[in-house]
């Protein structure tokens, strides 16, 4: 009964002992930032002319020079999908005017972290509702909050 | 050896076995284990469990199941259990104040000043003044135009006056940043809007921005490159104009910011009040 128990015991261990070719093997690792822009809606669908302006700018700069470039915005929504998003939410005109501020704001290097509020990625969240000038529309989040993606 | 083992392990068992005569669902066991329940801030389960005494008209326990409910935020229940205990019950007024403290906890401002007027006014109840305090809070929760100073302050007793009377002037005077006056200022002095509201580092980004782009043009256009002097006037355009929009938004920002401290500030200092209403202990 003893001896069946111990060699039970051994040839399992022995059958599945760890290998140095496995242990050894070379790992598949891969160093690649994970790149956001390859789910970027590339599209020209829009409401009206002023959108498909805005729309046909936003892809160009994303297809030739922000994929290149990398994931380099703070915020979120990034730069350039706030000049959409806005230009969407309102006008060619309005949505133009809120992104010069915002890229004004996204050159001042000396805030953020005690200013906006975080995703948890890290990045600044600062949606349009802000900035659409409808005080109803503003949800005041404090930058203690981290914000759900 | 096994045997005696086997014996001694079944033994207890068969000796402290449970029986069928003890009955778990007598009134007095569920009240018993709702009222542990209760005191181990159970609340929903040990409402379950007072609930099961339905049969039972007792007004201690209407109102700890009251209680249970406002405390696990049900306040359509609370009202409900509050609202039928006995005017003969000595938990009459003490109810009538948790009740007021539901309604005030709804945000439902309307119903909760109808609630007060109907129960506390011209009524000989012993909490009237903190009653009375709840009531003069939410005007501080509303945009409803606020009583005198000497009016809304006269509930309130010497220590708690002090906050009060900060409150009531800042809702009188909130310290709001006027978004027509930041817009104009930046369209004299680029990025001064963005200073006004506290935003300094956007503010001299803005300036500098600005700066840049009307200092390039110029150039330009006195060394007769015109075409990149547009260029640079156009941008230029774009960021003062952008920086005048941003500086109406950022005070508006501003604005909503501060009411969302104050009102923190408020529901901060009433949780510490416990909304002017005692604290009870069933459970010593």
């Amino acid at each position: 009964m003893r001896l069946t128990l111990f060699i039970i015991i051994i040839s399992f261990s022995t059958a599945f002992s760890q290998t140095d070719w496995v242990k050894w093997e070379k790992a598949e690792y891969s160093y690649e930032k994970p790149n956001e822009y390859r789910h970027r809606a590339y599209s020209f669908e829009a409401d009206n002319a002023g959108e498909l302006v805005v729309k046909s700018i936003g892809n160009a700069y994303w297809f030739f020079i922000s994929d290149l470039d990398g994931d380099n915005c703070p915020f979120r929504p990034s730069c350039s999908s706030f000049l959409i998003q806005s230009a969407k939410e309102t006008n060619l005109l309005q949505g133009t005017l809120m992104f010069f501020d915002r890229f004004t704001r996204d050159m001042n290097i000396y805030k953020g972290h005690d200013h906006y509020p975080h995703l948890k990625k890290g990045y600044y969240y600062d949606p349009i509702a802000l900035y659409t000038l409808d005080e109803d529309g503003i949800e005041y989040i404090p930058p203690s909050v981290i914000v759900k993606d | 050896m096994r045997a005696l083992f086997i014996l001694m392990l079944l033994i207890p068992f068969l000796h402290f076995s449970q029986t069928g005569e003890f009955n778990f669902h007598s009134p007095k066991n569920i009240k018993d284990f709702a009222n542990h329940l209760f005191c181990e801030k159970d609340y929903m389960r040990a409402n379950l469990e007072y609930e099961k005494l339905e049969n039972i008209v007792d007004d201690t326990l209407n109102f700890k199941i009251g209680l249970g409910y406002l405390y696990i935020g049900d306040y359509s229940n609370s009202i409900q259990k509050l609202s039928v205990i006995a005017s003969v019950s000595v938990f009459f007024d003490e109810a009538k104040l948790q009740e007021l403290k539901t309604y005030f906890l709804t945000e439902n401002y309307t119903a909760f000043r109808s609630f007060y007027l109907e129960s506390y006014s011209n009524k000989n109840n012993s909490y009237q003044s903190k009653g009375k305090k709840l009531f003069n809070f939410s005007y501080l929760f509303t945009d409803d135009d606020l009583p005198t100073s000497e009016k809304f302050l006269n509930p309130f007793n010497k220590g708690e006056k002090e906050k009060i009377t900060s409150f009531y002037n800042w809702k009188n005077e909130p310290p709001n940043k006027n978004p027509v006056l930041a817009g104009i200022m930046s369209a004299i002095i680029p990025g001064s809007g963005k200073m006004y509201v506290g935003e300094w580092g956007d503010g001299i980004m803005a300036l500098v921005t600005t700066g840049l782009f009307a200092f390039l043009a110029y150039d330009n256009f006195r060394a007769d490159h015109n075409t990149r002097a547009w260029i640079f006037t156009g941008l230029g355009a774009f960021f003062y104009a952008g920086n005048v929009y941003g500086s109406v938004a950022a005070a508006q920002i501003y604005n909503a910011k501060i009411a969302f401290e104050f009102e923190d500030g408020l529901n901060l200092y009433l949780e510490q009040k416990n909304y002017f209403t005692p604290e009870y202990n069933f459970c010593e």
